[in-house]
């Protein structure tokens, strides 16, 4: 086996050209493939981030009330006891926040926008602290400078308000200011009320656009609502990929201890209100989602990248496959005396064809290990380099301003073992001819 | 010349002898010339396409908007939900004469793009609009029903209230509630409506209906814009219902898809995109969990259908479903068992639901003839509401699936002017003049912030919450604002009343579509010449991130095909110089006899462009086949955002010589490149070589 294998690398260092050429356009295909990884993971990180700051948990225990059969109001009644719940059956739980879910229009002394509203308790979410980052002043009013302004930590304050740097350039806000909220109660009635901002924080992508956090009492107070009433319950986990197999644990439990759960409807909360609205019940009914559920509007997006970058890797590996088959091919011909000699002094076919598919995936393994570590480092270094997207309609589609790459090991695992694989499946053709040459032939075609 | 017809003899020879090789990088290079060529037109098409969807829907040829705003104008949406600040055009008249005299320009449109809302009627609400119009046309049979269907709307409030209780900190406004509507369900006042009906109506509009539910919210953007012009220039537009709204009126327009998407019947569209995804996509129900998704949930909201019936109606229908289903059962058990539809019984389930069942309710939730409620915020946060005619509804043809286009709907531009709640003095004048005439008291608004905004806006302080809110009718005669608010709505208006006013942006239409690029400077010039700041769009800017997208999509077409070309390219020069060591002898030999090294470079060059020109005619013949095939069938766009990027349900993209040239360039550049380094190595072949080879 080691013979072989020597063998395998002796042939690659002679055949110099052939391989560097070989090698390289592996190694660039990889390098490739390693940027569209490290894209679509940035593109899905950015998107948990940002649905799992502004809207959502991993799991959400949302809710839908109804007065009568004909009106559909977003909440969860009894709060506590639910919340109580969410904490004794979640397996693998962080943590659990509790926030109110609002709509409404943000006035300033210029101008307004619309926004979604989040009534957070900043006392019980240690993680929203650690997550925003304040923006510096000079990001929102001009020649602002460096200086960073306000206190995520004064949401405690029942009128206060944390708006992003977008936003308050847009409303030309700053800390301290007032800004005035309206909104829509459910059964149609306006409500209004001021609220001081206390923090600017750094956009999270495009969807921290339509975001506003306000403090819980805030919420409550816009929509009239009783204490014990809440916008969801959101769950998170320590590992997010499991939040699926959560989300229907806990369907269950609910379901156990008595509640009425509705059918997992993977949308947004926001997209639901006309089906549950012409649904014929009344009182209360939970209703459990995901992440990816609450911004599955934008899901899209990963599958596209995910589509096009899998289109552009099979033309790619394709030409490759064609171009390792055809110098293999000539690789067996020129060495037809040497094979023809290694069967005649006893080698079995077995070891004849290790000996090329060998070559093969050592050429393989060396050109995208190197092609995917350059890749990576690449994208470490594009994603240091905040590199600014300069066209609106990508940054709407990948949801952030800069370019945001993560690269990760399991990737370049990936990568190198997919196109070992293809160099070696492109090989087994020529190494199978290889094999199959009579001695007798093979010395032969020397003399 | 002899030489010449040697060496292509020679290189004839040579691809056939090496004919693996020939076969592998003619593969290669055809492919690539194939991708080319079929990448560029289809992308080119779709350019083509769009820009006609869009320049005959929504944009024309330019837009001409401020400088002065923090954003740019996105026709079809932008960052900010519907808050795009594109600044404004304060006196469109004096731009428009401008704009006109430039030679080449067929016509210029006011616009101003906004997000509204507008809820449809309550049931209550509903009812008891009902019962005025009864009252008002003494139609003696219909008042008991009408009346006794208030009154059972009414005493389900209570519970409704008593339940609400649960989630609501405002206990007061339960109570309240409770007390208004012990007395709107009492005897008393129901014996007082023989006498006083308007009066008990009033009651009940402005005390009882702001305790029930109101109608289901729609959110829209909407355009406003001179609707005499629009249908004459914007080709796509085309009246599917109604008419349009006529000169010198107010008046709004559903956008049909908006119509079927959202005011119509949720019932009826749950039932048609069912029937579209089995019938025209040739989807299973059984097979798709989303569409199975779709009928439990469709079966579940019977209640829409039943709240709409009348006692009669419903008796009818019940013995209907009975035959039609073959079972007994009470009503709204039949109808969710109805609505349960299956792959077998859906198309037959879709007649009946269109034949027996629509004509018993409103399939619509606004009629063409009805007047809509449209409430807009004002640039500074108020809530200004309208009420106006509904016309008609329009698409734009070709566009007609597309969520894109199909979100626009139309309003006159006086009425746009209103929910922007900016108002130019002149503007200011005119309205006062309307309530003059129609004898209203003079509304006072000196300051300059009421001015700007619209004084008859109620302040935001005012209005904080319902209980106090409700104050604000206090005092008021409603059946004289009522008149006042028809009387505004009735009022024409000429076209230099509308012209001169604001606008957000104005569109020009050209008369040759090919002369944007040559028009475009001569309106930026003259523009800057007026010392108006001014900014001038081509369609595709105007459009926002859609139009963006395009130009990504050229982008990504590229990249991609330089990565593939740049990868071929390694490969093809790989397979060349092995094909060159295969020649050693050959090429040794030739140069023992006397061929020059400058003979051998152009030997092996010339054996790769005869390759080079031979594959990218074979890959042009395939991707030309291909566009041609498809130019013929069509490409249907699978998704709301391809269709408006098709300008339609289909693109039929076209061949252009450029992208040929481009292509067959591209390829003979690339097989060239990729032969440099094999055609040195074998000018450099010494003759020994080939002796010493041949050993």
């Amino acid at each position: 086996m080691g013979s072989l294998f020597s063998i395998a690398v002796r042939n690659l260092v002679r055949a110099r050209l052939r391989t560097t050429f070989l090698g390289l356009a592996l190694a660039l295909v990889t390098t490739l493939l390693m940027l569209l990884l490290a894209l679509s993971q940035g593109v899905t990180d950015t998107m948990i981030r940002s649905a799992t700051t502004l809207s959502s948990g991993h799991v959400n225990v949302a809710g839908w009330f109804k007065s009568k059969s004909s009106d559909a109001s977003p909440l969860v009644l009894d709060a506590p006891k639910v919340r109580k719940i969410v904490e004794e059956n979640t397996p693998g739980l962080d943590f659990v926040v509790d926030r109110g879910r609002g709509w409404g229009r943000v006035i300033s002394d210029t101008t307004s926008l619309n926004s979604g509203l989040t009534g957070v308790d900043i006392a019980d979410e240690p993680r929203l602290v650690e997550t925003l980052q304040l923006a510096p002043k000079g990001d929102y009013v001009e020649g602002g400078g460096d200086a960073i302004e306000g206190d995520i930590a004064g949401l405690a304050r029942p009128d206060s308000a944390l708006v992003f740097a977008a936003q308050a350039k847009r409303l030309e806000v700053a800390v301290g200011d007032v800004v005035t909220v309206t909104v829509e109660t459910m059964s149609g009635a306006r409500n209004t009320a001021e609220f001081t901002i206390v923090a600017v924080a750094k956009d999270i992508g495009m969807m921290s656009n339509w975001s506003v956090f306000v403090s819980k009492a805030g919420i409550q107070k816009l929509y009239a609502l009783d204490d014990d009433v809440t916008g969801a319950i959101q769950i998170h986990l320590d590992d997010h990929t499991r939040a699926n197999e959560v989300m229907g644990h806990l369907q269950n439990v609910f379901a156990e201890q008595g509640y009425e759960v509705m059918e997992h409807d993977p949308q947004a909360f926001f997209m639901k209100f006309e089906t549950v609205a012409g649904e014929d019940w009344t009182g209360q009914k939970l209703d459990l989602t995901t992440w990816s559920d609450e911004i599955s509007f934008m899901t899209w997006v990963l599958s596209a990248i995910n589509s096009v970058s899998f289109l552009l890797m099979l033309i790619l590996s394709t030409i490759i496959a064609v171009g390792i088959t055809n110098s293999m091919m000539m690789n067996v011909r020129e060495r037809t005396t040497e094979i023809g000699t290694l069967r005649a002094i006893g080698m079995s076919r077995s070891k004849v064809m290790l000996m090329f598919l060998f070559e093969a995936i050592v050429l393989g393994v060396v050109s995208t290990l190197i092609g995917g570590l350059l890749g990576m480092g690449i994208a470490a270094a594009l994603d240091a380099a905040d590199v600014s997207i300069p066209a609106e309609a990508v940054r709407a589609i990948l949801m952030t301003d800069t370019l945001h790459l993560v690269v990760t090991p399991n990737q370049l695992l990936a990568a190198v073992i997919a196109f070992s694989t293809i160099a070696a499946g492109a090989a087994f053709l020529p190494a199978f001819r290889a094999a199959r040459l009579q001695p007798v032939k093979a010395i032969q075609h020397a003399s | 010349m002899a030489t010449f017809r040697m060496l292509v003899l020679v290189a004839f020879r040579n691809l056939f002898a090496h004919w693996v090789k020939t076969l592998f990088v003619g593969s290669i290079i055809a492919f690539g010339t194939l991708l080319l060529v079929t990448g560029t037109a289809l992308t080119s098409s779709i350019d083509r396409a769009m820009a006609d969807g869009v320049t005959g829907s929504l944009g024309g040829h330019l837009q001409v908007y401020s400088a002065k705003g923090k954003d740019e104008l996105a026709l079809f949406g932008g960052m900010f939900m519907g808050a795009e600040d594109i600044g404004r055009i304060d006196d469109y008249s004096v731009l428009r004469d401008r704009v006109e005299a430039i030679d080449g320009v067929k016509a210029v449109l006011p616009m101003g793009i906004d997000m509204a809302t507008a809820t449809s009627p309550g049931e209550l609400e509903q009812a008891l609009a009902e019962l005025r119009t009864a009252v008002r046309d003494e139609d003696a049979e219909a008042i008991p029903g009408l009346k006794a269907r208030i009154r059972e709307i009414l005493s389900k409030v209570g519970d409704e209230l008593t339940k609400n209780a649960k989630i609501t900190a405002d206990a007061a406004r339960i109570e309240e509630g409770l007390a208004i509507v012990e007395r709107a369900t009492s005897d008393e006042l129901w014996s007082r409506f023989d006498e006083a009906p308007m009066e008990v109506l009033e009651y009940l509009d402005t005390k009882a209906a702001p305790f029930t539910e109101e109608g289901r919210m729609m959110y829209f953007r909407y355009v406003g814009t001179d609707l005499e012009m629009f249908p004459k220039y914007f080709d796509r537009f085309e009246v599917v219902k109604g008419e349009v709204v006529p000169p010198g009126h107010r008046g709004f327009m559903f956008n049909s898809k908006f119509y079927e998407d959202w005011v119509k019947h949720f019932v009826a569209r749950n039932f048609d995109k069912l029937q579209s995804a089995v019938v025209a996509k040739g989807q299973r129900i059984e097979d798709d969990a989303s569409l199975q998704a779709r009928v439990r949930q469709m079966s579940k909201q019977y209640k829409r259908i039943t709240y709409q019936l009348t006692p009669s109606e419903a008796d009818a229908l019940k013995s209907e479903l009975t035959s039609f289903l073959g079972e007994e059962g009470a009503l709204d058990a039949l109808l969710e068992k109805f609505l349960a539809v299956d792959d077998t019984n859906l198309a037959e389930r879709y007649a009946f639901f269109y034949e027996k069942i629509v004509p018993k309710i409103d399939l619509y939730d606004f009629d063409v003839g009805d007047t809509i409620t449209l409430r807009a915020f004002t640039r500074s946060g108020f809530l200004k509401s309208v009420n106006v005619k509904i016309y008609g509804v329009f698409q734009f043809r070709g566009l007609e699936t597309s969520d894109i286009a199909g979100g626009h709907n139309l309003v006159d531009l006086l009425t746009f002017r209103e929910l922007y709640g900016l108002m130019t003095a002149d503007k200011k004048k005119e309205l006062s003049g309307i309530r003059d005439e129609i004898g209203l008291e003079d509304v006072s608004a000196a300051d300059a912030e009421d001015a700007l905004f619209g004084g008859d806006d109620e302040p935001v302080e005012q209005t904080v919450q319902r209980t106090e809110g409700f104050d604000e009718f206090e005092g008021i005669d409603l059946a004289t604002e009522r008149e006042r608010m028809e009387a505004v709505a009735n009022a024409t208006f000429s076209k230099a009343q509308q012209d001169k006013g604001l606008a957000l942006n104005a569109a020009v239409i050209l008369d040759d579509p090919e002369q944007l690029e040559a028009v475009r400077p001569v309106l930026e010039k003259t523009l800057e010449d007026a010392g108006s700041s001014m900014k001038v769009v081509d369609w595709r800017a105007a459009s926002g991130i859609v139009g963006q997208f395009i130009t990504v999509v050229w982008g990504l077409l590229f990249s991609a095909i330089f990565i593939i070309f740049l990868v071929a390219l390694v490969i093809i020069n790989n397979s060349m110089v092995m094909a060159t060591m295969e020649r050693v002898t050959e090429i040794g030999t030739m140069r023992a006899i006397g061929a020059q090294r400058s003979t051998v470079l152009f030997m092996f060059l010339l054996e790769t462009m005869v390759l080079g020109t031979l594959a990218g005619l074979v890959g042009i013949l395939l991707g030309g086949g291909l566009i041609e095939w498809l130019g013929s069938v069509g490409i249907p766009a699978p998704n709301d955002e391809l269709t408006f990027m098709f300008g339609g349900p289909r693109l039929y993209p076209s061949l252009g010589v450029v992208s040929l040239v481009f292509a067959f360039v591209v390829v003979f550049f690339v097989s060239l490149l990729s032969t440099i380094i094999p055609a040195f190595m074998a000018t450099r072949i010494q003759p020994i070589m080939a002796m010493r080879a041949k050993e």
